[in-house]
């Protein structure tokens, strides 16, 4: 049981972010700015809700912190068309250092930020399910919001026109042209909404689950929410699953820790990335990008 | 003024020195098949990208169903009731018939009624003959169907005038006839029809007027009624069309190309030989085998069956390189990224595929003076009209680009020559240019495989005429047997 | 080329001034902090000497993912490479000690190229025969690696002892040498600036760069000129290893004489910001190197003087990168 509600916990991060990675790799631009986009949503997160009190302040700050550094993602790689992936990478490396001077930039060093972790909000009747309730239905916030968010994300890319005018731009952003739509526009927007949904994922970490901003705190988590995503192949649900998936693996890894099983702590902590290789290895050809993702416009 | 549906006055578009548009008026009205005619160049593509809205015009006026258009975008030329199809189809394959049609209509809902579009869908289908599948994947469609899906999206925005660039240059025979067929049938809605194309016959069969662009100027607009095609011609190129035809050759020599039974994606089943000092044309409608034939000849495919022997050796798993030693030139089709690198010099291009040979370079270093020095030598023999040796290729005209390819690949003397859209883009003058070299280097006794569209230059240059049709090679006649009817129906699919 | 270097010019300057504009809204001056910055890179010989211990890594690294972004393979792995490399130095040195310095670095820095491109050929590898992007194949590989090093320095290659992860003092044979005296550094800058110079060469003057530039152009060109990409992915990408784990195992014989966890951190990234920044031109990423390595080497006096946090340099190379990028792009 704690074993899955650990899952869960190491997962909901992960999911965020790979939505907001979905909206900006379906509109065709490669979502190697996650990691930077968590990290830049942590840190506002936590500086705002330190600062204001109030946690929806931060939830609003992760949500704008992630997006500043979309925007910057879409100016250079939609706007100027560069390189997707080194853009991303370049954005990531931004994020590192501009959340590490902030938090030092009143006097030089980093004040210390002690948030009570957001609270858990049992859904009420449900969470008394036995087996089920603590599971599914005794999470904090930003939990549940993950997992709406995955259904949302579902239904919006499937039924609506904006859903459909994205996807489409991911595969022929010059028949989106010709049939009246601005190409540039919806990635424009798609890599900062990317931004935005992945900064929340920044705030699970910071507001939800450890109540401090430290520097570099996503530590590899956007670069492995990307696998997921691609592991899922584009799908909200099928990352849902890489997501859980990875996060069994860590949670596995802790278990066997505090069981002082003779296997390493660090190999295991290799597991996520070993099973995102070996996952994206095995897929090998079958994994169809989205036709048009990486391409520059016109 | 009249009850025009179009009027466009005075239309200037410049590109840079050229004027790609100048001064044209153009009126088409409601219920009538507009055929635009012209050249490659001629300023057809231009005066409609401005109309839809892709280009802003340097002057003149546009007014639609009495109204100015100016300053608009594809969105609004839309929303006003314009529809352009274009040559290479905007559809999304990996989407169905329905998310494509749905994709930028207002009218399928922010969120999206699937069910009630694909009732549409069908009952539209049904009105104008169709036959489309609203739940069909656009990947799983033939080409012609996915042409009806540009149609049937027209139709469902309620277009008035309906621009098609092109429309049967990707079509085979049978499908051109339902095309006409559903264009006639919009015609007698009231919808006005603007038909561009260089082919003749089209024009006479479906048009009710014709007008004719030179130069980005109008040459003139007369009712198809009593018209001949040699005065459409004339007015089109404002010169006798007639090519010049190849002189006979002398005896074809050895088996220098040896082709049986080759399959693989887009072949199915392959045969034929060819001889030295022979050019078999390969006609027939792109997309019928065309690239796949000279990629896999030249060793950039592999082929999942068959032999391909040159002068006696059989080379079907050899590489470019080992088919390049033993005799072979390529000139592919697709200049923008396959046979030239636009990004490099042109001396650099000389030696894309020779880097290893002299003068260019040796097994492991590059000889950069020798090898600007020799590239000099070639432009000067080819007449490539660039800065100098270190101009990028990017900066070089169409025609200057393919005389590089050309003179690259000669240069090594091949015994076998594939061509593939040799001449696609040029101007008369580089096309020429082209035209003669290849038939110079059969004169001199190579083997010479030259595929094109373009029925015209096949017939022109070719010692004998294949047709390859749904991957195969539907006939072939000797140039003084070929019968241009029988040709067609070959095209059509019918095998002889 | 005029141009693009004008261009790239003002990606660094424009950084910079955003850089300023931040120093100022933390309440400091910024020329004050700049001027601290060029002290502490420049201000001493032995200043200098840390500045160019920095600057090695980063040029050897970078001159290496220039190489294959130059034919298109975007390879981010040289953190990962670098880790492996600095793994293979140390243990060569430490398995198999010898009296003669010039064995004993010999033989770690071969071992540490050999691991270096060994990682990048295991990416070369997965990425080619399984057709994933080498981006994510690289990426992946940078965090197993260092995790394979903190296994190593937990296991058999540890020291017990400090905080952190690490290994016993290498034996003082297989310490590089400070030749210059003022300066205090290791010779690595030197071979750093003949690598460079020797893939310069490569580049522009071999049947093997020419086929890597024709390759990253376009692929259909290079298929259509009788290239095996997979071979040109393979050579770029182990002599980009090659040279990446050459600078780890400089790191560790230079700098640390012991391995260290997380020795490599970030350095795989800032090697892509150097390549970048040098138009992914060898020759050119010596001063892009040189100019990021400043920037490290500066900011810590930066911090101790002004009290501007050091973190500054991380934003300083990410705008940088960000800008460079536009600069570059087409248009």
């Amino acid at each position: 049981m704690d074993f899955l509600a650990a899952t869960i916990r190491i997962a909901t991060p992960l999911l965020l972010a790979a939505l907001g990675g979905i909206l900006s790799e379906r509109a065709g631009v490669f979502a190697v700015g996650l990691e930077g986009m968590m990290l830049a949503g942590a840190f506002a997160a936590a500086v705002a809700t330190w600062a204001s009190g109030s946690d929806l302040v931060g939830i609003g700050a992760a949500l704008a912190g992630g997006a500043v550094i979309g925007l910057l993602v879409a100016l250079v790689a939609v706007r100027f068309r560069a390189d997707q992936m080194v853009t991303g990478l370049s954005a990531n490396i931004f994020a590192a250092g501009v959340t590490s001077y902030l938090l030092r930039a009143n006097g030089g060093r980093a004040p210390s930020i002690h948030l009570d972790p957001l609270a858990n909000w049992p859904v009420p009747w449900l969470a008394d399910l036995p087996v089920l309730g603590p599971l599914l239905f005794n999470h904090p916030p930003l939990t549940y919001l993950a997992a709406a968010g995955c259904v949302a994300l579902t239904w919006w890319l499937g039924r609506t026109q904006a859903g459909l005018t994205l996807r489409a731009t991911g595969e022929n952003p010059e028949a989106v042209f010709a049939s009246g739509g601005n190409p540039a526009r919806t990635r424009l927007l798609a890599v900062i909404a990317c931004g935005a949904v992945a900064g929340l994922g920044g705030a699970v970490l910071s507001l939800q689950q450890v109540g401090t901003f430290t520097d570099n705190m996503t530590g590899g988590r956007g670069y492995l929410a990307l696998a997921s995503l691609i592991v899922g192949r584009w799908t909200p649900a099928g990352a849902a699953a890489a997501c859980l998936v990875f996060g069994a693996a860590d949670a596995f890894g802790l278990r066997l820790q505090t069981f002082g099983l003779p296997a390493s702590s660090y190999v295991l902590q290799m597991a996520p990335y070993v099973i995102a290789l070996a996952v994206l290895a095995g897929l090998g050809r079958s994994a169809k990008l989205p036709a048009a993702i990486g391409q520059s416009l016109e | 003024m009249t009850d025009h549906l179009l009027e466009m006055r005075g239309i200037v578009r410049c590109f840079g020195a050229v004027r790609a548009n100048d001064g044209i008026d153009l009126t088409v009205p409601r219920g009538q098949i507009l055929g635009l005619l012209g050249e490659n160049g001629s300023g057809k593509s231009t005066l409609m990208k401005v109309l839809f809205g892709m280009l802003p015009p340097h002057s003149g006026s546009i007014t639609f169903k009495g109204r100015e258009l100016s300053g608009h975008r594809p969105a609004e030329a839309m929303a006003a009731g314009l529809a352009m199809i274009h040559q290479h189809f905007m559809l999304i394959e990996a989407m169905s018939v329905v998310d494509n049609v749905m994709l930028g209509w207002a009218e399928a809902g922010r969120v999206l009624r699937r069910k009630a579009m694909a009732a549409r869908i069908r009952e539209a289908s049904a009105r104008f003959g169709l036959d489309l599948d609203p739940d069909a994947m656009v990947a799983d469609l033939p080409l012609g169907r996915r042409q009806r899906i540009e149609i049937l999206k027209a139709i469902l925005r309620d277009a008035d005038l309906l621009i098609l660039d092109e429309p049967t240059s990707n079509l085979a025979p049978a499908e051109v006839a339902g095309l006409l067929g559903i264009l006639r049938r919009l015609r007698a809605e009231g919808k006005g029809i603007v038909f561009i194309t260089h082919k003749l016959p089209e024009v006479l069969d479906v048009c009710d007027e014709v007008a004719v662009l030179r130069a980005g100027k109008l040459a003139g607009r007369v009712p198809v009624a009593g018209v001949s095609r040699a005065a459409l011609a004339e007015m089109m190129v404002g010169r006798d069309p007639t090519a010049p035809h190849a002189p006979d050759a002398a005896a074809p020599g050895a088996v220098r190309l040896g082709v049986s039974g080759l399959r693989g994606a887009g072949l199915d089943g392959i045969d034929f030989d060819l001889r030295g000092g022979e050019i078999l044309g390969v006609a027939g409608v792109d997309g019928n085998g065309q690239l796949e034939l000279a990629d896999t000849l030249a060793g950039l495919r592999r082929p999942a069956a068959g032999r391909i022997a040159l002068n006696g050796t059989d080379i079907t798993g050899a590489s470019v390189a080992r088919r390049m030693a033993a005799g072979m030139a390529y000139i592919p089709a697709d200049r923008a990224r396959t046979s030239l690198v636009r990004a490099m010099p042109v001396a650099e291009n000389f030696a894309l595929r020779d880097s290893g040979r002299a003068p260019y370079g040796g097994t492991f270093w590059l000889h950069p003076k020798a090898r600007r020095a020799h590239a000099a030598q070639l432009m000067a023999q080819h007449d490539v009209r660039a800065a100098g040796p270190s101009a990028l290729v990017a900066r070089l005209s169409g025609g200057n680009q393919q005389k590089i390819v050309v003179a690259r690949e000669l240069d090594r003397a091949p015994t076998v020559l594939v061509a593939h859209q040799a001449t696609w883009g040029l101007d008369p003058g580089a096309t020429r240019f082209v035209l003669d070299r290849v038939m110079a280097l059969r004169n001199a006794g190579a083997a010479i495989l030259y595929i094109s569209s373009e029925l015209d230059e096949v017939m022109a240059i070719g010692d004998r005429i294949a047709v390859l049709s749904g991957g195969r090679i539907a006939g072939v006649v000797a140039r003084a047997q070929a019968d241009l009817r029988q040709i067609g129906l070959w095209m059509a699919g019918q095998a002889a | 080329m005029n141009t693009l270097a004008f261009r790239l010019f003002l990606a660094v300057l424009l950084a910079v001034l955003c850089a300023a504009a931040l120093i100022a809204l933390s309440g400091h001056n910024p020329l004050e902090a700049f001027a601290a910055i060029a002290s502490g890179a420049a201000g001493s010989p032995h200043a200098l000497g840390v500045s160019l211990n920095k600057t090695t890594p980063y040029l050897l690294a970078g001159s290496g993912v220039a190489l294959c972004f130059r034919a298109g393979i975007i390879n981010i792995g040289a953190e990962g490479q670098i880790a492996i490399g600095g793994l293979g130095a140390a243990t060569a040195a430490l398995v198999w000690p010898v009296e003669s310095p010039v064995v004993a670095i010999g033989v770690a820095l071969l071992a540490a190229a050999l691991a270096g491109a060994a990682w990048a050929g295991l990416a070369a590898a997965i990425h080619l025969g399984r057709h994933v992007h080498e981006v994510l194949v690289t990426l992946l590989l940078n965090f197993i690696a260092m995790l394979l090093v903190q296994q190593a320095l937990a296991g058999a290659l540890g020291a017990p002892g400090a905080g952190f992860l690490q290994s016993p003092l290498l034996p003082r044979a297989a310490w590089l040498a400070h030749p210059f005296a003022e300066l205090g550094a290791h010779p690595g800058i030197l071979v750093g600036v003949a690598a460079s110079g020797g893939l310069s060469l490569l580049l522009w003057r071999s049947r093997f760069g020419f086929a890597l530039r024709v390759a990253g152009a376009s692929r259909q060109a290079a298929a259509y000129a009788g290239l095996s990409l997979p071979a040109l992915t393979w050579g770029a990408m182990l002599l980009a290893g090659a040279l990446a784990g050459l600078a780890g195992g400089i790191e560790v014989l230079g700098i640390h004489r012991r391995l260290i966890e997380g020795f490599s951190l970030g350095f795989g990234f800032k090697a892509v910001a150097v390549a970048l920044l040098g138009a992914l031109e060898p020759l050119a990423v010596v001063p892009a190197a040189l100019f990021v390595g400043m920037l490290e080497a500066g900011s810590l006096s930066m911090q101790r003087q002004v009290g501007v946090p050091s973190s500054l340099v991380a934003v300083i190379e990410g705008l940088t990168m960000l800008f460079a990028l536009a600069a570059m792009a087409r248009r």
